[in-house]
């Protein structure tokens, strides 16, 4: 057990008003400062492509898919946050994804899945926004979650840097 | 069945066992099998892809290639299927020696090997990958473009060839010559050109084609019934018992998501199957599909459909039905587990009951490897238990002399279809018909159905218990799934409806 030992007030402050009178001078002098807060959601954030926001399939420029749903992304998510479904394709891969579903509520953006891919087919873009009235309405499918290669270059871009690193 | 699938001949005193030395440690390895399996023996592992401990050794892969010293002469690489046991080797597989010859060997075998694990239903069960992960060199050296070959290359109903992934270890070739003994495969071409080739591309034939996609160490031969179906390593594995003739062969169900049965496979078992199971057991994973599962306890309503009550319920409405009228009839289905025929034996004592079991009549699955050709798992064991062995034609027959019929267990009103045209649905309209089954029968075409109460029950793939094959042997099941909600499990079922049974006797 500890006996917290509680300090005497001095006289100026048991009086009360002079430190309500120095609390209001700060306030008013912060007034004349520069503001440091953001009106958000009218003034939105600046992201780059370092921004890790949620992850998004790439479609590519002959306008299918990219993921061949190897389900790497899925067995690496720690959250446990994708479902991968597979099917058989005509094109030469063979296989792509039949149902492919993140659920955002529990993505913790991580970025593992970008890291897990073997084919370049997801990468974290730079959307951040989340709002829904349903739970199952943030499980996103796969049309929720395409997005043509072009918007998410830069940041292909930028893995493919971090990878030539390594 | 073939007896090279068997470890342990007929008389095991007559296997002769000499010492030799595998990495420093002294095993008494047995002089009838390679030298890999004194290796296994002493729990060190060997990679291996041609050598299968249910087939012929080869040596067509180089792969489990060990240093081998013995008497005077210097240490040599060999490879560890192919040379035989002699007394006083002194085995080492983690020499430098022994890797290297490893790892080259690997790096020819992936030289051609297309970069499809991403797509490769093989991908977390290849031991192309496991080897070239613990022993391969990470790169290849190879600046030459990979062959090209067939990669949907149709063998049939059951198996596709990917050519580009073969490592032409033969494995295949030599299951289908030496276990179901019909030779359908070879190696066609030479050198670099070899593929895997049926003759004149015939389709593949039999009901054992299925091992194939087994033995075959990478992603070559898959099954088209599992093809993208799942990722392996989603899949649930629980070790079980093949409930499709009484022959009982050990199996792995494999669950996808605590759902569907995605896979079933062999299991070893020296006694049973070998490594081996036919395509009827494998692929009747329809038998265990949730979709139209009877849950719960359903009554016959005024307009021909059903009214849904409780487990329980249902149990006291049964039991009044069964204690009243004369002797009931008690049939089950040979599906039922020893634990389940025990109990129902012992509460148709208690109601003085007669209870017999639907023998079924044998298909013409039957073959001189596995397959029996009698599709009921525990036949033997619930005549071993007392109950009257009787044909659905019998069972149909004799109940109209009993005003109650209890149908109990797994598909047994499919059982009774089989037999004459009308099936289960011409049980006596005078008798109370009780069915407590998986699924509901078709409803007939005119008239009422004869069921006067149905309660869902478990599959074999969600209870616990144990058949005796057809050579007394015991074959356990295990819960692969929880069954649906609403379904009881049989033993817990029929124990409250024997404990409500004896206390009506009690009162009466
Ligand atoms: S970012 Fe992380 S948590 Fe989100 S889906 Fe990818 S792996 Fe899962
Ligand atoms: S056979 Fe094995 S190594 Fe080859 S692609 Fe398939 S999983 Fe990969
Ligand atoms: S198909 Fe498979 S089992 Fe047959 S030779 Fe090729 S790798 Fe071996
Ligand atoms: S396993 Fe020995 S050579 Fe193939």
């Amino acid at each position: 057990m500890v006996v917290v030992q509680r300090r005497e007030l001095t006289f100026w402050e048991r009086i009360y008003l002079p430190e309500i009178f120095r609390g209001l001078a700060i306030t008013f002098k912060k007034m004349f400062e520069p503001r440091v807060t953001r009106q958000y959601p009218e003034e939105a954030l600046p992201t780059n492509e370092v921004t890790r926001g949620q992850p998004r399939l790439v479609v590519k420029d002959d306008g299918n898919i990219a993921c061949v749903s190897c389900g790497l992304c899925e067995a690496a998510c720690p959250a446990y946050a994708i479902t991968i479904d597979s099917q058989e394709t005509e094109r030469f891969i063979e296989r792509e994804p039949e149902r492919f579903e993140i659920d955002m509520l529990r993505c913790i953006l991580c970025g593992f899945c970008e890291e897990a891919c073997p084919k370049e087919a997801i990468f974290m873009s730079d959307e951040l926004e989340l709002a829904n009235t349903t739970r199952q309405g943030l499980v996103y499918d796969m049309k929720q979650l395409e997005r043509p290669a072009s918007t998410l270059k830069p940041r292909i871009d930028y893995v493919r840097r971090i990878n030539d690193r390594w | 069945m073939s007896d090279l699938t068997k470890q342990t001949p007929a008389d095991p005193s007559t296997i002769e066992r000499v010492e030799i030395t595998v990495n420093g440690q002294t095993v008494q390895a047995r002089t009838d099998k390679p030298l890999i399996q004194a290796c296994i023996q002493a729990g060190v592992e060997v990679p291996h892809y041609c050598y299968h401990p249910g087939l012929t050794p080869e040596g067509s892969c180089r792969i489990c290639q060990v240093e081998v010293q013995q008497g005077k002469m210097p240490a040599r690489v060999m490879v560890a299927c192919r040379t035989p046991v002699m007394p006083g080797m002194v085995v080492n597989t983690e020499t430098e020696g022994a890797h290297d010859a490893r790892r080259e060997c690997l790096e020819f075998l992936l030289k051609n090997h297309p970069l499809d694990c991403p797509i490769c239903d093989k991908a977390g069960e290849c031991t192309l990958q496991d080897y070239s992960f613990t022993e391969g060199q990470g790169e290849g050296r190879s600046v030459e473009p990979r062959r090209k070959l067939e990669k949907r290359k149709d063998l049939g109903d059951v198996i596709l060839l990917d050519q580009e992934r073969c490592i032409l270890c033969t494995r295949c070739v030599r299951f289908m010559d030496e276990v179901p003994k019909t030779p359908q495969l070879c190696v066609a071409g030479r050198g670099s050109h070899s593929t895997i080739e049926t003759w004149n591309d015939t389709p593949l034939s039999g009901n054992y084609q299925g091992n194939l996609a087994d033995v075959c160490p990478v992603g070559a031969l898959t099954l088209k019934s599992f093809r993208f179906k799942a990722r392996v390593w989603n899949l649930t594995k629980t070790a079980s018992s093949c409930g499709e003739c009484s022959r009982g062969c050990a199996t792995t169900v494999e669950v996808l998501r605590k759902g569907e049965v995605t896979r079933i496979r062999p299991r070893h078992d020296e006694d049973v199957n070998g490594w081996w199971m036919c395509d009827t057991g494998r692929f009747a994973l329809d038998a265990f599909s949730l979709a139209d599962r009877l849950v719960g306890t359903l009554l016959p309503s005024a307009s021909r459909g059903w009214d849904a009550t409780s487990v329980e319920n249902g149990l006291q409405i049964a039991s009044d039905m069964l204690t009243t009228g004369d002797k009931p009839l008690l049939i089950a289905s040979p599906w039922l587990t020893q634990e389940e025929g025990g109990e129902l034996l012992a509460l148709g004592q208690t109601i003085s009951a007669r209870v017999a079991f639907v023998s079924t009549a044998s298909n013409d699955l039957a073959d001189d490897v596995l397959h029996t050709g009698d599709p009921g798992p525990n036949r033997r064991g619930l005549s071993d238990l007392g109950l009257e062995a009787l044909t659905a034609e019998e069972i149909l027959h004799t109940a109209s002399e009993h005003s109650t019929v209890l149908c109990i267990g797994e598909r047994v009103a499919r059982l009774l279809g089989k037999g004459e045209a009308e099936g289960f649905n011409s049980l006596p309209p005078s008798a109370r018909v009780l069915l407590f089954d998986c699924e509901l029968p078709d409803a007939p075409t005119e008239g009422n159905s004869p069921i006067d109460i149905a309660i869902g029950l478990p599959s074999s793939v969600e209870r616990v218990g144990h058949w005796v094959n057809i050579d007394g042997l015991r074959r356990n099941i295990l819960q692969a799934r929880p069954a649906p909600a609403g379904v009881w499990n049989t033993l817990r079922l029929l124990k409250y409806l024997h404990e409500l049974l004896t206390n009506r006797e009690v009162q009466s």
